[in-house]
């Protein structure tokens, strides 16, 4: 095969291994789904085509090879990849055909958004309990009865946490409190998992409706001990911007 | 000048150290795989819904699924006797029976468990079906089996404090207690007229299931160890019943792999006429 195929045939290779494995690997990144992959791969391959076919004289050069190989009249070694390439493709579309149509083993997917937005009159507060060593000592103690079973020691790994799924959340993951406000954090323990907008899938979630049970004032005061605890600062208007 | 540099060996070398180096970082830790749903399969003799020893359970695929102390809601509970639950499901396609299995380190009167179902297509907050705020929640069928009772009770709940048995009962159990662990076995038919109080299934859909265990074994006080809300429980799981066999797929592919050959027939045909 000439070698103006193997160029585009390692491009691709190479830009599906660099979406597939290095993406997912960068700092805040996140594994990209397959259809995306694939809609990357169908562009590169247009891109590909395009390029390859801007003049007759590479449109035959870049088209060429393909159909002496699938004609046989490359010879040598291809002839063997040839009939290799023609068993594989209708097996692959039987594959495919096969993994559409056959029901899955797989339970529903679950799209939950893990914060979804507070309700308007829950935005923008500010704790309204003073900051002191002995309010985050009462905040800490009422941790200590409260959320720790499921919490733990602010890595939400309590003693009660296995049952639960979702899983309780770890304070002092950096994806958790501390990029959430302190007025989210009021919300979502006065409300508790109930509170929750569809999105949040409420009917899941173990977290108890403390307003039942706290005041709003311990609530801000268990706040401050679970950002002190957890060694993390709540999001604030002035960072974010 | 410009210098054109042709590729050589040197770079296939890179080529292929790009590409381990992609699938090394690619490689994943095995982490263990946490059951997430219970799958009832297809029994072909008799359904052994009244016998949690049988051995057609041994042919049915096991989950197993972590228990937690009850702390959600008051009354709550620190301390658990059952840590996990094993469940297998089998049905025949009218009936379907669970078995659900658990260490307890003595049999007693108030021992208990329970499988807990929404109903319909609403969905249902675990914890009885408690209201939620910005969702409409749907109503809670509770299978529950007690040891001293003997027996299955169908109920229902909306709420906590709306637990109560229905007035039509459609659920059996039994449980044996063999070597420090319970089997207790519950089983109702798919379909029942009681369609807004009864979870139905439908065999190749996805249900959701959550599991409670009561210790009633007695504490100085006289009282079970655990009561009431005072229980192991879990949050909401998968349960599905296996379809019937469907060979469709299979066909669907042969005819795939057919035309695929044939397109590949022609190409090639025309392209060596062209030629």
């Amino acid at each position: 095969m000439g070698g103006v195929l193997v160029r585009p045939i390692i491009l691709t290779v190479f830009i599906y291994l660099f979406l597939k494995f290095i993406v997912p690997n960068l700092p805040h990144s996140a594994p990209l789904p397959s259809s995306l992959i694939f809609l990357y791969l169908m562009l590169t391959t247009a891109g590909i085509v395009i390029f390859a076919t801007l003049s007759g004289a590479s449109k035959d050069a870049f088209f060429g090879p393909i159909f002496r190989f699938l004609t046989g009249e490359s010879g040598g070694a291809l002839s063997s990849a040839r009939y290799l390439v023609l068993a594989l493709f209708p097996l692959l579309v039987g594959w495919q055909t096969y993994g559409s149509t056959a029901s899955s083993d797989a339970p529903p997917a679950e799209n939950r958004t893990i914060h979804p937005a507070p309700p308007g009159e829950y935005t923008g507060l500010s704790n309204p309990v003073p900051k002191t060593p002995d309010n985050i000592m009462y905040g800490k103690g009422l941790y200590a009865s409260r959320c720790s079973p499921c919490h733990g020691n602010f890595d939400g790994k309590g003693f009660a946490a296995p049952g639960f799924t979702p899983p309780p959340a770890n304070f002092k993951d950096p994806t958790t409190i501390a990029m959430l406000q302190e007025s989210f954090l009021f919300w979502r323990i006065k409300k508790g998992g109930v509170g929750l907008p569809v999105e949040g899938m409420p009917w899941k979630s173990a977290m108890p409706r403390w307003e039942l049970e706290l005041s709003d004032e311990d609530i801000w005061k268990v706040i401050m001990g679970e950002y002190d605890g957890a060694g993390q600062k709540p999001r604030t208007w002035d960072e974010s911007e | 000048m410009a210098r054109v540099r042709r590729p050589g060996a040197r770079w296939w070398v890179g080529a292929v150290g790009l590409v381990g180096l992609c699938l090394a970082t690619g490689l994943e830790p095995a982490y263990s795989q946490q059951s997430v749903s219970v799958r009832a399969t297809l029994v072909k003799g008799a359904l052994p819904a009244d016998d949690p020893t049988a051995a057609a359970w041994a042919t049915a695929a096991v989950s197993e699924f972590p228990m937690s102390p009850q702390v959600h809601w008051p009354v709550r509970i620190t301390e658990v006797t059952a840590k996990s639950v094993k469940v297998r499901g089998l049905h025949d396609g009218t009936t379907v029976a669970i078995l659900v299995e658990y260490s307890d380190p003595s049999e007693d009167p108030d021992d208990a468990a329970a499988l807990e179902f929404m109903v319909g297509e609403t969905k249902a907050h675990f914890a009885h079906g408690q209201p939620m705020a910005q969702v409409q929640g749907g109503p809670v069928n509770i299978w529950y089996w007690k040891n001293k009772d003997g027996k299955g009770v169908d109920m229902g709940a909306k709420g906590f404090g709306t637990l109560k048995p229905h007035t039509h009962q459609d659920v059996k159990a039994k449980g044996v207690y063999q070597g420090g662990a319970w089997k207790v076995v519950f089983s109702r038919p798919f379909h029942t007229e009681h369609v807004d109080e009864d979870t139905q299934f439908k065999p190749g859909e996805f249900a959701s299931i959550a599991f409670a265990i009561w210790d009633g074994k007695k504490t100085d006080t006289g009282q079970p160890k655990e009561k009431g809300s005072e229980k192991a429980i879990s949050s909401w799981w998968y349960f599905r019943a296996d379809a019937p066999p469907d060979y469709s797929p299979y066909m669907y592919a042969l005819l795939a792999v057919a035309l695929a050959l044939g397109f590949e027939m022609v190409l090639v045909r025309r392209l060596k006429k062209g030629s």
